[in-house]
């Protein structure tokens, strides 16, 4: 068995998630524009998909930032990455095709003041501050962008604000019934808030492994797209949303089961209805 | 504890220079607005949300929050995190301001600030209960000698080996001004937000503003959730996660936690403004 | 008149549901673990007290449950705008934001305890599965309940905001209500329950948590039947007075002196409160009485 410290020693390094994590999700979200090209929905799914890699870096930035230890609890930073990221992602919808990029640039701009503030204003001399928050703010914006255009289908300011409800048989537009008007984005906020603070969470501790956290940031951003799958049915065709929640079980499924062998793999031991194993030397 | 066990090594010193460009960039933030959307009402909004944002920030520091310490009774406050509970407290503030909205600004702020003070109220009345009557531990500062309201001495009511536990009168206190500033706060960013976008929203989706009231509600109301967090995470850094009330030696880094925080809600509110207006 | 009396009883109705989701909040988190008393927990095997708790790190309370009861209202509203009832769609939506809680319960235990690993502390399978389905059930209780108080605020009284975001700001006030009263009970009272009665716990005694029951290892269930006497019906009464209050003072005074009669009202319970917790205050002092010779080290 071996001893991993608190700094990421060995493993992916951060540099290498924070690109794979920006790259896909940023691809991901502009796959779901196929929806428009091709005049389905079907491809709403890839928002999922978007928001799980978002997360899956976001879990290992928290880690990063958390080792410093900030003084409060880790689910904090996933509220300040939400509450910072939901402003630059509304904001950025309003821009069309653009919509992904200029929500990046934005919350880049928002996490990288608020991570001066932080460090410099109030002085709390972290080194990686800035940068862990500058990450936290842009993956919030995905993550929210990601969960929109799974949910309604697109990131564009319009589809998102508008939306229909069915009276008698008739069917009648209605601002009520959007993805923003009917607060939806405010599950998105907290689906995507614990989603990217749980994994390093639930899994401090000296024996902190990278591959079982980065797995339960998989399964968390794939638990949260069932969810949102259930959701989407209000906005999307039937067979879009059955796509998006078949998806996202399967993801689920997958990385759950790895999860559970991976943390039989760290254990101690896995014991089943036995007494407290007496112990040497404590 | 273990990996978030070690407190950070920030002083309670200014760091002026800092201090000095957080406030350029204040000025500069809310030049651009000037700029950009002109002395209207959407220039006075963003006043607003910047004073929502330091009444939160400076009420967060009342709220008396002792952490993982204080459900063992090793250290007074309340034992829970001090962002979300002065979260918890703001928005139910927000909630009974977000009624109150078309009564008016100053009659909704107030019934924000009401409905936050009266969850930390009562809140902290059950804090204290609980441990008198559960566990039959007196209330006792462990950061003053004497109670500044009441006068009462803490010495001798701490128990040994802790720092104090429960709620001295002065924390209840604060506690409920914590709650009456966030939740005054929170109310005043949603209720300037929802202002501009109920008056921009029409003509910009091109629909009647009682079609487009859902959506300037839930824009107003998210954003104030998340400006509320946001604030509130940068005072509980600033604070280091603990604080026992305004009798606390921390509490006196408040400065710079306006500064911050007028920084954030000047910048997230110009954003969150300029969806409508550009 | 009739609408204020229709007001008062869905008031009186929200805050009855209010007071059991308190209740079944605190008795899930002391189930699980959840918010501060965890650190002890946590600390035990480090230690050397290998134990047989429950610890469910998912996030502190109140963003856990602003995630549980968000996501029950989300998808409450999202089943009652597929033209389901709203009854029904209230039990679907909670059913599912469970399902995800008792996944997210089962991640953080295993989590943590794989963490653990250097300490000898073994993951126990079956305090996985039988203390899982018992959270996940009291847990089941606050959503329903809560989502059920935020369509009652939005369909009946009428307030602004959509189900999904009343589901955030109570479920937040709900964790934050049910942590600051119950923690204290569950972390010092019942972690702690061979240290001195009546007196903190010293910081040098941490991690020493009581391990062993009235019959056997103590498991987390067992902590539940103990916050269920206190910390959880105090949590309850808590939260719903919370909820109550804030409606009462709202759908009864709001229209007196264009809302001014809504705060007066609001200041005067504050003052009540505030003189009930000096009260309170001062009974202890003068009942308990200090601990011996006044301790120097105050800083």
């Amino acid at each position: 068995m071996t001893v991993k410290v608190e700094v990421v020693e060995g493993g992916i390094p951060h540099n290498t998630i924070m690109a794979a994590g920006l790259v896909a999700s940023v691809i991901f979200i502009y796959l779901t524009y196929a929806n428009v090209l091709t005049g389905t929905q079907l491809f709403s799914f890839f928002g999922g998909l978007a928001a799980v890699a978002a997360i899956t870096w976001g879990s290992h930035t928290i880690k990063h930032l958390c080792s410093y230890g900030i003084g409060t609890g880790v689910p904090s930073a996933g509220m300040m990455a939400f509450g910072s990221g939901v402003i630059a992602m509304l904001f950025a919808t309003k821009f069309g095709v653009a919509s992904p990029i200029v929500a990046v640039v934005l919350a880049a701009i928002i996490g990288a003041v608020l991570g001066f503030l932080s460090n410099n204003v109030l002085n709390m001399r972290i080194p990686v501050m800035i940068q862990s928050l500058t990450e936290m703010a842009i993956i919030g914006a995905l993550v929210l962008m990601g969960f929109a255009a799974m949910i309604s289908g697109s990131f564009e300011f319009n589809p998102l604000t508008a939306g229909s409800v069915t009276i008698l048989g008739l069917s009648l537009p209605s601002y009520q019934a959007s993805f923003i008007g009917s607060s939806l984005i405010a599950v998105a906020f907290m689906l995507g808030g614990i989603a990217v603070q749980h994994p390093f969470n639930a899994c401090l501790g000296p024996n902190w492994t990278q591959d079982r956290m980065l797995t339960l940031a998989q399964e968390c951003g794939f638990l949260s797209m069932i969810t949102a799958a259930v959701m989407s049915m209000v906005f999307l065709s039937f067979s879009a949303a059955l796509v998006s929640v078949i998806v996202a079980l399967v993801g689920w499924y997958y990385t759950y089961t790895k999860y559970i062998e991976l943390s039989k793999r760290d254990a101690a031991a896995w014991l089943d209805a036995k007494p407290i194993p007496e112990l040497e030397g404590h | 504890m273990t990996a978030i066990g070690a407190k950070p090594a920030a002083g309670a010193a200014m760091d002026i220079p800092s201090t000095i460009a957080g406030i350029i960039l204040l000025l500069v933030i809310v030049g651009a607005t000037y700029f950009l959307v002109g002395a209207g009402m959407m220039f006075y909004a963003l006043i607003g949300v910047i004073v929502g944002g330091l009444l939160i920030a400076f009420g967060v520091h009342f709220v008396p929050v002792g952490g993982a310490p204080a459900a063992m009774g090793q250290a007074p406050g309340i034992a829970t995190g001090v962002a979300m509970l002065a979260a918890g407290a703001g928005l139910a503030g927000l909630f009974g301001g977000a009624w109150a909205a078309e009564q008016g600004l100053v009659v909704a702020v107030i019934t924000g600030a009401v409905g936050g003070g009266l969850m930390m109220a009562i809140t902290c009345m059950f804090v204290t209960f609980i441990y008198v009557f559960g566990m039959g531990i007196p209330c006792a500062s462990g950061k003053v000698a004497k109670d500044p309201i009441t006068g009462d001495t803490q010495t001798e009511y701490k128990s040994q080996g802790t720092e104090g536990h429960g709620l001295p009168f002065v924390s209840y206190v604060g506690g409920v001004i914590g709650g009456l500033l966030g939740g005054g706060g929170g109310t005043l960013i949603y209720i300037m937000l929802l202002d501009v976008y109920k008056e921009a929203l029409p003509g910009m989706m091109k629909a009647l503003p009682a079609q487009v009231l859902p959506i300037a509600v839930s824009l107003a109301g998210i954003f104030a959730v998340g400006m509320f967090l946001v604030n509130a995470v940068l005072t509980a850094y600033n604070i280091t996660g603990t604080i026992e009330g305004p009798h606390d030696p921390k509490f006196k880094r408040f400065p710079r936690a306006l500064v911050a925080s007028a920084v954030a809600s000047a910048l997230c509110g110009m954003v969150a403004i300029l969806i409508v207006a550009m | 008149m009739e609408s204020i009396v229709f007001g008062i009883g869905i008031t009186a109705l929200a805050g009855a549901l209010a007071t059991v989701a308190g209740a079944a909040e605190n008795t899930e988190s002391d189930i699980g673990s959840q918010g501060d008393p965890n650190s002890q927990v946590q600390l035990a095997p480090q230690m050397g007290y290998i134990h047989r708790i429950f610890n469910k790190a998912i996030a502190g309370e109140p963003p856990a449950y602003g995630l549980w009861v968000a996501l029950g209202a989300g998808l409450a509203w999202a089943f009652m705008a597929m033209q389901i009832n709203p009854i029904l769609a209230i039990v679907l939506g909670s059913a599912l934001a469970v399902f995800v809680q008792g996944v997210y319960a089962t991640t953080a235990y295993l989590g943590r305890i794989a963490s653990l690993s250097k300490f000898g502390q073994p993951v126990f399978i079956d305090v996985l599965k039988s203390m899982t389905t018992v959270t996940m059930a009291h847990a089941f209780v606050a959503i329903f309940t809560t989502v059920t108080i935020c369509h009652l605020i939005n369909a009946a009284l009428g307030h602004p905001f959509p189900l999904p975001l009343l589901g955030l700001v109570w479920g937040i006030a709900l964790g934050a209500a049910g942590s600051a009263t119950g923690n204290p009970f569950y972390g010092k009272e019942r972690q702690y329950q061979t240290q001195k009665f009546g007196a903190g716990v010293p910081i040098a005694a941490s991690g020493n948590i009581v391990r062993y029951a009235e019959a056997g290892e103590r498991n987390s269930l067992d902590n539940g039947w103990f916050s269920a006497k206190l910390g959880g019906p105090a949590s309850g009464l808590c939260f719903g007075l919370i909820v109550f209050l804030e409606l009462w003072r709202t759908v009864i005074f709001e229209k007196i002196g264009a809302g001014w009669g809504a705060i007066v009202v609001g200041i005067i319970i504050i003052l009540v409160f505030t003189v009930i917790d000096r009260y309170i205050e001062v009974w202890a002092r003068k009942n308990y009485g200090p601990y011996g010779e006044p301790a120097k080290e105050g800083s």
